[in-house]
């Protein structure tokens, strides 16, 4: 059968949106079987005539009818139902470059939770403690303070020598720290106790004023990142006196019926969190109330929403990761990406590009995506010997995950400007 | 020439000539000659009254000579008899045969052979068209020759004997023969002398001297018959005698007037019989298309002429409504119906058999002979001959010939010509026929039920998602077997104890161990309280029943449960009979224990073996292992442990036979008690058995009540899930046989359609178990899933099975230590 198709000749136009790899737009006559790589060789062999100043070969992807060119073009085009007769246009893209492996910090019990910043990761754990690392893979701290395994972290603000960042537990608490870059000292300035059973989730607003907490208790709680008192609400009983003041919620928004997975700000006002109730809900912050929800038919375990394409990227109870869109009132599914083999833990949006996101799965993988390619992901970031539970690609630079091998590996993206 | 002429040319030929002339004339000139000859009689006895044997002599050939005519041409032969014998110029010359006839008769008997035999034999009665026939059909060549003899000899004695008999007939009557009146040619009168007979041929008077009856009743005496010499006598003297006829109705003889003549002769000349009409009259155009000034008729049109006819609308009407329904038919279509009525229907014999009859709607074709083999050639291979062995054989079973292999004897011929005839086709024909119609066929209808068709359709396990599929999470901690595994409440941790001693609790989402709670004593259940607000376990540890408090639930739920189980409630509020008293003892836990989360200990009597919580949470039912004294304390066996006084109590006054567990009812305040093969239902508020379910099964392992409590799975160590339909009877709704090996567990899900069983088999099963509200639907079980257990380790594969509360999770406590979540 290839052997037939290879007779094919195809009539293809290439397109980018780079300006700086631009190729005359010309059709070309070319085989049917080529491969990606005889696509990468032809256009870089365009680019040498064109623009004799790119020296080195470029590593281009292909989006051919709206996805990403893996198999040989033939096989795309069967599996697409494009006819052959056409002249086909291929937009080509500079490939997201490889992420190399660059460190592993070794924990002392299974990682939870990660969030990285610029300069400073953040990892929670089973063991109950919090980790502030370098990204050069040094270990400031380690912040002993919850009961009970740490499940959510996320840095909240940097103010010169001052980070703050705040924490969520199974012990029914969310802490927020104040860490003292330059003393390396960390004190727990609020802790936040409403919830009823334990935090399973965290995200701090955009504005770095809020942020909020999903739990166990099927709530999603609201609270102020004010390291002050005059922002909580009334005066209550000090529980815990060690760790600072106690605070409540701003707003509780009940909703869910099941445990809440993931919260993600959206903006100002909006907040979207998933739960294991099989649903995404769209919370307006201001009035309580939910301004719309996105049934799934399985439990959700993360959800994440990008600015830059305005879609939600969910984990569910199953192998696949579904990309939704808030815009549209049906609850649809607009691609469904499959490749991990056990159940996906956490996805995670880049925050520069698009198109990219990455995922940790039960299989202890973590696979970087492009939404255009939904069989294969762009890469495996393999390492991990058990079910990796975090991942963050918070700076654009690093992709962090933690696992239960204990160990929160970091790879580095080559840096690359978007064009 | 005119008819006279004729009259007397013929006159002059002899008889004789005459007939040999006409022997020799073909049949167009034989027929001419007779018209003219017809014609010419009757002018001829116009001519001469008493001139009657002449004309005799002139009709009698012409008879001849249309005998042999219609001889010759016998198609038309009775047609042509008929015509004559109505004929008035026929009869007329009957008259004058019958007269031969009688004379002949008379007068030589013996004379002629031929002639008097044919003759004589007629009544009076019979017809002259059949002596006529007689006559023809006899002997016609020979009575040619004879019949002028025979008249001659008439001409003879006729006279005579017609004068006697005149004489002797008209007594009273005047003889009738006024010439005078007709030679004036004054027909006036000719009413009075009119014959009144009517319609009776006169040939009836042949032997009569009268012809009839006139007005008054008299008879009309026949005139005198003239013989031929008078005849010719008066033709030769009357100068009348051309124009003379007879009037066969009275025998007179009518003189023609001049006026009769001309009529005549414009008859024979085809004119118009009157001569005053006048044929080329002026033609007047009355109706022409000339519009005149002035009507024909001078009356105004009617007022009827103006209107519509009614009539006619009518049949328009009728015309257009067939034109509408589709029934117009053209004239070409009518003609062709008329032509096809016109036509015989004849039944189709050999036809198809459109229609068939009416007896025979179904019939059933006669069964196929098989066809001829070998054996029936009439040349067969050698192989199909008998030899010599077989046929002795053959012989042998002369007495019983439906042994014989063959029911004839194979036979070599030469060729097909040298095969004799069959001497027994008609008999078996015959024995055939008989069989067809002695045995009556009826039409078999073959059931074409494949074992596929038995099967029920079942809807496909894709439309009844969600079930898991795939194991998601496998949990590794205990080092022995798993006995036993719980969900709580919410669905956010697992409750796991086995062999090792040890009670460990797990995280659901990550299969992260939370906590370990070591009891020191292998651990055969554990079961996580239902009620919310509170966090306890019960272990079934050996003797003993422990509440533990994992400490993972809310803050809330934790501190209240420490409390309550902290103190004890004043005893004085506990009453417990004596019997109950000794089967359990709610012993007091040391603070080392208590440490270790053990929040209360209840002591009996043997090993716990089954521990199920009311879904209240208050009571919990712990079934006791079968001691060394064997099944006599069954009632024993059972223990009903209220939380909230720390009271226990025996709720079973009597039960026959080994208890393997006892489960409360979800809603009502009833309790299964399963025994090794029977499964009891008792009420727990009146205290008696309300059910007694028959399994069937010879070893209940477990059961599960459907959380909606209608329903009822029991498994059981022979390898059956037994379903039960409370509602529906006594009697297992389905027995399931889905493993390959004795049945340790099932679950129910609590949301989902789901339930599953697993023991010794390498699989898991899941299936799906819809329960309707609508009491007339059965419930619907479907296996979906095989899912792989765990390795096999001491004969046991799966020991407890749970369904996460929320989520379509089934949850496997292995044998090989492990815990396994399939989603």
């Amino acid at each position: 059968m290839s052997a037939e198709v290879a007779e094919v000749q195809l009539q293809v136009r290439f397109i980018t949106k780079q300006e700086q790899y631009a190729v005359p737009d010309s059709p070309y006559a070319i085989q049917s079987n080529v491969q990606v790589a005889d696509l990468n060789t032809l256009i870089n062999a365009l680019l040498k005539e064109t623009n004799p100043s790119i020296e080195k070969a470029v590593e281009f992807d292909f989006l051919v009818c709206g996805e990403l060119l893996c198999s040989s073009l033939s096989e795309h085009l069967q599996e697409k139902g494009a006819s052959t007769e056409d002249t086909l246009e291929i937009e080509y893209l500079e490939r997201f470059p490889a992420p190399s492996p660059q460190d592993c910090l070794m924990h002392d019990d299974w990682v939870s939770t990660v969030h990285a910043h610029t300069n400073w990761i953040l990892s929670g754990c089973y063991d109950n403690s919090i980790h502030i690392w370098s990204t050069k893979g040094q270990h400031k701290l380690a912040i002993p303070g919850h009961t009970s395994p740490v499940k959510a972290v996320s840095w909240v603000s940097f103010e010169g020598d001052q980070a703050v960042f705040v924490s969520g537990s199974h012990d029914q608490s969310a802490m927020l720290w104040v860490w003292n870059v330059p003393r390396n000292s960390v004190d727990c300035v609020v802790t936040c106790q409403g919830h009823e059973k334990g935090i399973e989730c965290l995200a701090v607003s955009a504005d770095s004023t809020r942020f909020a907490t999903g739990s166990w208790d099927n709530n999603v709680s609201l609270w102020s990142t004010s390291l002050t008192e005059e922002d909580s609400a009334p005066a209550k009983k000090k529980s815990k006196p060690d760790h600072g003041k106690a605070r409540e919620p701003l707003t509780t928004l009940k909703g869910h019926r099941e445990a809440v997975s993931g919260v993600q700000w959206m903006d100002y006002n909006t907040v979207l969190s998933s739960g294991w109730d099989h649903l995404l809900k769209l919370w307006d912050c201001e009035l309580g109330g939910i301004k719309q929800e996105i049934a799934g038919n399985k439990a959700f375990f993360d959800v994440d929403w990008s600015p830059l394409n305005n879609s939600i990227i969910t984990a569910s109870a199953d192998r696949h990761i579904r990309l939704y869109d808030p815009r549209s009132t049906e609850s649809i599914v607009k691609t469904t990406f499959t490749s991990h083999t056990g159940w996906v833990q956490s996805v995670r949006w880049s925050k520069t590009r698009d198109t990219l996101f990455l995922s940790a799965g039960y299989d202890g993988q973590v696979k970087l995506w492009e939404t255009r390619s939904p069989r294969t992901p762009l890469y495996d970031l393999s390492g991990h010997e058990d079910k990796v539970l975090c991942c963050d690609w918070s700076n654009p630079s690093l992709l962090v995950s933690g696992s239960c091998d204990n160990t929160l590996r970091i790879f580095k993206a080559k840096h690359y400007e978007t064009a | 020439m005119p008819p006279f002429r004729k009259g007397l040319l013929k006159r002059k030929v002899d008889a004789e000539n005459l007939e040999q002339n006409e022997r020799v004339n073909t049949f167009n000139q034989a027929e001419d000659s007779e018209q003219e000859d017809l014609i010419t009689g009757e002018v001829d006895a116009a001519s001469d009254t008493t001139d009657s044997e002449h004309e005799d002599e002139t009709e009698v050939p012409s008879d001849h000579e249309r005998d042999e005519v219609l001889f010759n041409d016998s198609a038309d032969s009775t047609f042509g008899d008929d015509e004559q014998a109505d004929d008035a110029s026929g009869s007329s010359s009957d008259i004058t045969d019958s007269e031969d006839d009688g004379e002949s008769e008379e007068g030589d008997d013996s004379d002629s052979e031929a002639d008097s035999g044919a003759e004589s034999g007629p009544a009076p009665a019979s017809g002259d068209s059949g002596s006529d026939e007689d006559r023809s059909t006899a002997r016609p060549a020979g009575r040619v020759k004879i019949k002028p003899d025979a008249a001659s000899h008439h001409t003879d004695t006729s006279i005579d004997r017609l004068a006697d008999s005149v004489h002797k007939a008209s007594v009273n009557t005047q003889p009738v023969t006024q010439r005078d009146e007709y030679s004036s040619g004054d027909t006036s009168d000719e009413e009075d002398r009119r014959n009144t007979v009517g319609d009776v041929p006169l040939w009836w008077y042949r032997e009569y001297p009268h012809v009839g009856y006139d007005l008054d009743g008299r008879r009309i005496i026949k005139p005198p018959q003239r013989d031929q010499i008078d005849e010719f006598l008066k033709k030769c003297e009357d100068p009348e005698f051309w124009r003379t006829v007879r009037d066969p109705n009275t025998g007179q003889d009518v003189v023609l007037s001049a006026q009769d003549l001309e009529l005549l002769r414009r008859v024979r000349a085809g004119l118009v019989p009157d001569a005053a009409h006048d044929e080329y009259a002026p033609w007047v155009d009355w109706f022409s298309r000339d519009v005149l000034a002035t009507p024909l008729r001078a009356f105004p049109e009617h007022k009827r002429s103006f209107l519509p006819s009614r009539d006619e609308a009518r049949a328009v009407g009728r015309l257009v409504h067939a034109l509408r329904m589709g029934w117009a038919k053209t004239r070409r279509q009518l003609a062709d119906e008329r032509r096809q009525r016109r036509q015989r229907a004849f039944y189709d014999l050999w036809g198809a058999g459109a229609a068939e009859p009416r007896g025979l709607q179904r019939h059933i074709p006669a069964p196929r002979r098989p066809p001829p083999g070998h054996a029936e050639s009439y040349n067969p291979p050698p192989e199909y001959l008998l030899d010599a062995q077989e046929l002795k054989e053959w012989n042998k079973l002369s007495e019983t010939p439906w042994k014989r292999k063959y029911t004839f004897l194979p036979t070599r011929h030469a060729s097909l010509r040298a095969v004799p005839a069959y001497e027994r086709f008609t008999r078996e024909r015959f024995l055939r026929c008989l069989d067809l119609y002695l045995a009556p066929r009826a039409i078999k209808m073959r059931l074409t039920i494949g074992p596929e068709a038995l099967v029920p359709t079942l809807p496909s396990p894709r439309e009844l998602q969600p079930f898991p599929t795939f194991e998601a999470l496998c949990m590794r901690g205990h080092s022995g077997l798993v006995r036993s595994v719980d969900f709580d409440p919410s669905g956010q941790y697992i409750a796991s104890a086995g062999d090792d001693g040890s009670v460990r609790v797990w995280e659901t989402g990550s299969g992260r161990c939370v906590r370990v709670l070591a009891l020191g004593a292998s651990v055969a259940r554990v079961v996580w309280l239902p009620a919310a607000g509170l966090c306890v376990l019960a272990a079934a540890a050996g003797p003993r029943l422990l509440l533990l408090a994992p400490g993972t639930g809310p803050r809330r739920a934790v501190e209240r449960t420490d409390d309550l189980l902290a103190e004890a409630p004043p005893d004085h509020d506990v009453a417990v009979d004596a019997r109950s008293a000794g089967a359990a003892t709610w012993e007091r836990v040391a603070p080392e224990a208590w440490a270790r989360a053990t929040r209360a200990s209840i002591l009996h009597a043997r090993d716990v073996a089954h521990v199920a919580w009311h879904a209240r949470g208050d009571y919990v039912c712990a079934t006791l292992r079968p001691g060394a004294a064997g099944g006599a304390g069954g009632a024993r066996a059972v223990l009903v442990h209220q939380l909230s006084r720390r009271r226990s109590q025996l709720p079973l006054a009597r039960c026959k036979g080994l208890v393997q567990c006892a489960v409360f009812h979800p809603t009502r305040p009833q309790l299964f008690v399963a025994t090794q093969r029977v499964v009891r239902v008792y009420d727990l508020l009146k205290q008696e058995l309300v059910r007694k379910l028959l399994t069937g099964a010879q070893w209940i392992s477990n059961m599960a009540v459907h959380p909606a409590g209608d329903n009822l799975l029991v498994c059981s160590y022979d390898r059956k899930c037994i379903w039960f339909d409370l509602e529906l009877s006594s009697k297992p709704y389905q027995t399931l046989r889905l493993h390959g090996g004795a049945v340790r567990s099932v679950a129910f899900h609590r949301r989902y359609p789901l339930f599953a069983s697993a023991g010794d088999d390498d699989n898991i099963v899941v299936s799906h178990g819809m329960v309707y509200n609508d009491l007339l639907q059965n419930p619907l079980l479907v296996p979906l899933k095989q899912l792989a257990g765990g390795a096999r380790a001491a004969d046991l594969v799966v020991l407890e099975l749970r369904w996460h509360p929320a989520q379509p999770w089934l949850l496997a406590a292995c044998a090989d230590g492990t815990l396994r979540l399939y989603a």
